[in-house]
């Protein structure tokens, strides 16, 4: 899917209090592109992520997913977009705390489609967490709650992954192997991912890397050669 | 000057305000049942026990034998203030088309008795020179609407006598218009009460001067001066004897104010224990939520008292604004009550207090409720680590399987979103205890109150439907016979006629006595059916007494022995019990009509027949027919008594409706609560699952799941409890006056489970609308919801 942001702008607050989280922002991502946004706290990324997602309403302009206008769609129709065509990985993984590895996959896999529970176990397995998928949130480690967490992203077979500083909770051994994770499915998979961080060091594996200060984007690069996550430091 | 840590407070408590104001109402309905029924109890009291004193309520009253030989005796008694010798007799009247068996009590026509005074309402006391004026006890008078110099007719000798009504008046005796202990409560139709001057009641009575009445030095109760009295009435061959707290009327009020005295701990209990869960539940999620700011404040150097007080004022703010208008709210109500009380009563004296002690011990119990559900959460917070608290919000309960799954493993197989649910159930397993505890008050609440209502309804249905089998008792202006009573049975409508003779009798077993109503009815009587204790129905046994159940307590006796029996008319004899019976109201004495006479050695006569209508027969035309029959001197109405009490069970209804109201508004502060926290509990789960792709209406579906299973959880118990509480309320009221045992129609537990979804349904609603306004990038992006 096709990513296009025209001319948007997100304002929080009113008046003398008003502050504007992302200012005209112009944006094309096409589909497959891994693209990492970076920028400081307060640049907006996350914003851009969830506009994106449409968990937020811009105040102004337009976004578009594959000629949908995301500005457009009634309640129902953003959850129908969320649920088809939206995986959501987030810094703090947001598991369930009374479900399995596999029960917290499988209930997003019962959103889209009727064979969730073998769907579950493949996308577990692709994630590497075969063996550990009847066990509860408290039981597994960071990178694995983040595992299941982007099992459960990849599960509906979204064409959009939003990544949301994925790595932020984790040490760098684990946040590498979570990289390579995405980086590899994603391809496998064709998805478009927009992955926010504040390790400009990621920005190496993507095909894109934008810079955003104060809401605008203030640089737009492209990596001819993207490093594969297992050659990352920082 | 208002703290940092004060500003915290107020502002958590405002952010919170809908909980806290439930906690708050939770508590004022608390406390003001508390202060209204407590001091309604206090004054009520206080009423009782000044009238008796200053109207010299006899604390002794002894009826038939030789009254002058007790009055003898009593005379060397120095304790023994003053004594009465009076006429009192059961006699018919007619007021207007309607006769009755009313009473007369003689009173000296020159001044107030030194016993039992009465309280002139209207009109004037008796006058000598008026030997016909009488005066008409209110309720009577009330009913009749007589009016001063309005006429009464008296059967005297087969004949009618006319009487003036010179004056209405309150009496100690009857300001709950009780016949007898059998008969504690009457129709006014059928009972009323005249006090005629001495020498008029003792040319209209049959026996005159059959009663003596005792008042004690400063009217106390004198156990040895009454045991010395009572055991000389009986050598004299009393038939009838009571102290002050035995008195017909005297009783029935105590069993009222005991209820008033239950209701004044049961029920505002129920209260203060649910707003204390509520808050403990919220102040338990305030502290949890809080957990890094309390290692912020530990890091700065806040002491954990500091810290401890802090906590400790989210339980006495709503302690404090729930008790202090709660108290001043229950006293106010308190004095309706009581003056509603007690002039439907007509209480000659109605005292209305303010007691301190009432006012400090509701604010009392209010803070101490709330302090103690402030008091858990609070150590948890001063006890708080900080560094372990700063670095974040522990998950609230670890993953594990639930019970269900655990013992039924195909359940495990449920949809992913039912698993939710049913885990959510085990997450925070106080949380849920409390919930369910709060399902059983409440329905315990609302059981006791209903199972009052099935429990009369019930017993007045198996009184007056299935054991009283008559519609009438129609009493003769003289004795008469058989035929004469068969006679009657040629009246168009009416069914069957059966004589009856009722006689006042002591039973006595040894030293033991009990004074009741003795039936002599026909051998093989229809008008009558006997409930035995174990449940089977019997015919009146040719041979032997049938007597009521607490008897069987109060003689310490068995069926097989041998009871002594003083009735009214000299009568006395000997016979053994044959069964005891199960009746609701009243522990009487029946004997089949052939063995009576051969014990006597005569005929007794028959002064009254039970008389039943013919299917679709009018009553109302039946009645007039009856009445205007010139043998006739009183018609008493079987079901104007049912009647009478189903209109009492008006006042029962609104009781209940209050009771029902106040029970959801109890379930519905404490679901509310603890569904608030719940969902509140998981809005990162829930923000989390909306950005996925799931709708509102999936998450709503299983959060209410969720809940309704936590409810579900408490109904059975509730249910169970309830009905235990109900039966223990119900036979704390049980005497030989009535016996309340327990009945519960099986709706009465459906519509009570039913009423406790629909209040769980809607006390989730709030918190389920607040899903609506989660703001989704927000929380998804935040360490701890």
């Amino acid at each position: 899917m096709t990513i296009k942001l025209t001319g948007v702008w997100k304002t929080f607050g009113e008046g003398h209090t008003a502050v504007d989280a992302l200012r005209n922002i112009d944006l094309v991502s096409p589909q497959g592109e891994f693209t990492v946004i970076l920028g400081p706290s307060g640049s907006g990324k996350t914003t851009l992520l969830n506009l994106v997602g449409a968990i937020d309403e811009s105040t102004k302009g337009s976004i578009e997913v594959d000629g949908v206008e995301l500005e457009n769609l009634d309640v129902d129709g953003q959850v129908k977009y969320r649920r088809e065509s939206v995986g959501f990985i987030f810094q703090f993984f947001n598991l369930i705390p009374t479900l399995t590895a596999a029960e917290n996959v499988e209930l997003v896999a019962d959103l889209t489609m009727s064979d969730g529970a073998d769907r579950t176990v493949e996308v577990l397995e692709q994630v590497g967490l075969g063996d550990r998928m009847h066990h509860f949130p408290s039981q597994l480690s960071g990178g694995e709650q983040q595992r299941v967490a982007i099992a459960r992203a990849l599960v509906k077979r979204p064409s959009i992954l939003l990544c949301d500083e994925p790595t932020g909770e984790l040490d760098f051994e684990t946040g590498r192997m979570i990289l390579g994770l995405l980086k590899r499915v994603s391809t496998e998979q064709g998805q478009t991912v927009l992955l926010v961080t504040h390790n400009a060091a990621i920005g190496d594996i993507a095909d894109r890397v934008l810079r955003l200060r104060s809401g605008e984007i203030v640089a737009d690069g492209r990596n001819e050669t993207p490093l594969d996550a297992g050659a990352l430091t920082w | 000057m208002v703290s940092p840590l004060q500003h915290k407070l107020w502002r958590d408590i405002a952010r919170h305000r809908a909980q806290f104001i439930a906690i708050t109402i939770t508590m004022f309905l608390g406390v003001t049942i508390f202060g209204a029924t407590y001091d309604s109890f206090r004054n009520l009291e206080a009423s009782y026990s000044s009238t008796a004193t200053e109207y010299h309520f006899a604390n002794l009253t002894v009826h038939g034998g030789d009254v002058n030989g007790v009055v003898q005796e009593a005379a060397t008694i120095p304790a023994v203030d003053s004594v009465e010798v009076r006429t009192v007799a059961d006699i018919p009247f007619q007021v207007g088309d309607v006769k009755l068996l009313g009473r007369i009590v003689g009173v000296p026509a020159s001044g107030q008795p030194t016993v039992n005074e009465l309280k002139v309402v209207r009109g004037s006391y008796l006058d000598p020179a008026d030997p016909n004026g009488v005066l008409v006890e209110q309720h009577m008078a009330d009913h009749f609407n007589l009016a001063i110099g309005d006429t009464v007719d008296v059967l005297s000798g087969g004949s009618w006598t006319q009487v003036t009504v010179r004056g209405v008046v309150s009496s100690p005796e009857y300001i709950w218009p009780a016949r007898s202990r059998q008969e504690i409560i009457t129709s006014p139709d059928n009972f009323g009460v005249i006090f005629p001057s001495a020498d008029l009641a003792a040319t209209l009575a049959p026996q005159p001067n059959n009663e003596a009445v005792f008042y004690y030095t400063g009217g106390n109760p004198d156990a040895q001066v009454s045991d010395q009295l009572t055991a000389k009435a009986y050598q004299l061959g009393a038939t009838d004897i009571y102290t002050r707290a035995e008195q017909p009327s005297n009783a029935g009020l105590s069993e009222d104010l005991k209820g008033f005295e239950e209701m004044a701990v049961f029920f505002p209990m129920m209260f203060l224990l649910a707003a204390g869960m509520a808050a403990y539940v919220m102040i338990s999620r305030l502290v949890h939520s809080q957990r890094p700011h309390i290692g912020v404040f530990v890091a700065n150097g806040f002491t954990r008292g500091q810290v401890l007080r802090h906590y400790l004022g989210y339980g006495l703010v709503p302690g404090l604004i729930g008790s202090i208008p709660g108290a001043v709210a229950g006293i106010l109500l308190a004095r309706g009550i009581t003056r509603l009380y007690t002039s439907m009563l007509a209480v000659p004296v109605t005292l209305v207090q303010f007691y301190p002690t009432t006012l400090l011990g509701a604010i009392a119990f209010g803070l101490v409720a709330s302090l103690l559900a402030a008091l858990a959460p609070a150590l948890v917070a001063s006890r708080v680590q900080p560094a372990a608290a700063m670095r974040g919000e522990t998950p609230s309960g670890g993953g594990r399987l639930s019970i269900l799954e655990r013992l039924i493993p195909p359940l495990r197989r449920m949809p992913v979103s039912w698993r939710m649910a049913v885990r959510g159930v085990g997450r925070n397993p106080r949380r849920t205890t409390y919930t369910i505890i709060g399902v059983v008050l409440s329905l315990m609440l609302v059981l006791v109150s209903w199972g009052m209502i099935d429990t009369i309804n019930h017993l007045m249905n198996r009184q007056f439907v299935e054991i009283q089998r008559e519609d009438a008792t129609v009493y003769f202006t003289q004795s008469v016979s058989t035929a004469e009573v068969t006679a009657l049975q040629d009246v168009p409508g009416v069914a069957q006629a059966e004589p009856a003779l009722t006689l006042g009798a002591s039973l006595a077993a040894g030293n033991q006595h009990y004074e009741t109503s003795l039936f002599v009815l026909e051998n093989n009587t229809q008008m009558h059916r006997f409930p035995t204790v174990n449940g089977d129905w019997i015919g009146l046994p040719d041979q032997g007494l049938v007597v009521g159940k607490a008897v069987e307590g109060l003689l310490d006796v068995k069926v097989g022995d041998e009871l002594t029996v003083t009735a009214t008319g000299g009568i006395t004899f000997q016979e053994s019990i044959a069964a005891f019976v199960d009746e609701p109201f009243g522990t009487m004495a029946y004997i089949a009509r052939d063995r009576a006479d051969a014990l006597t050695g005569t005929q007794l006569p028959a002064t009254s027949a039970l008389v039943s209508y013919a299917p679709g027969a009018d009553s109302a035309q039946l009645r007039q027919t009856l009445t205007n029959r010139p043998e006739i001197a009183a018609f008493e109405d079987a079901k104007a008594l049912y009647s009478t009490m189903q209109q009492y069970m008006v006042l029962f209804y609104a009781f209940v409706g209050v009771m029902l109201v106040f029970g959801a508004a109890m379930a519905f502060a404490l679901i509310f609560n603890a569904m608030s926290v719940n969902i509140a509990e998981r809005t990162r789960e829930v923000a989390t699952l909306l950005a996925v792709g799931t709708d509102r209406r999936h998450i709503s579906r299983y959060i209410t799941t969720e809940n309704l299973l936590v409810v579900t959880m408490g109904i059975p118990i509730g249910l169970v409890v309830g009905y235990f509480a109900s039966k223990a309320a119900m036979s704390s009221f049980s005497s030989d006056l009535f016996d309340f045992s327990l009945y519960m129609k099986p709706t009465t537990f459906l519509w009570a489970a039913l009423a406790m979804v629909v209040v769980a349904f809607v006390s989730q609603w709030p918190g389920l609308r607040a899903i609506r306004r989660l703001n989704i990038p927000k929380i998804v992006k935040e360490r701890s919801a």
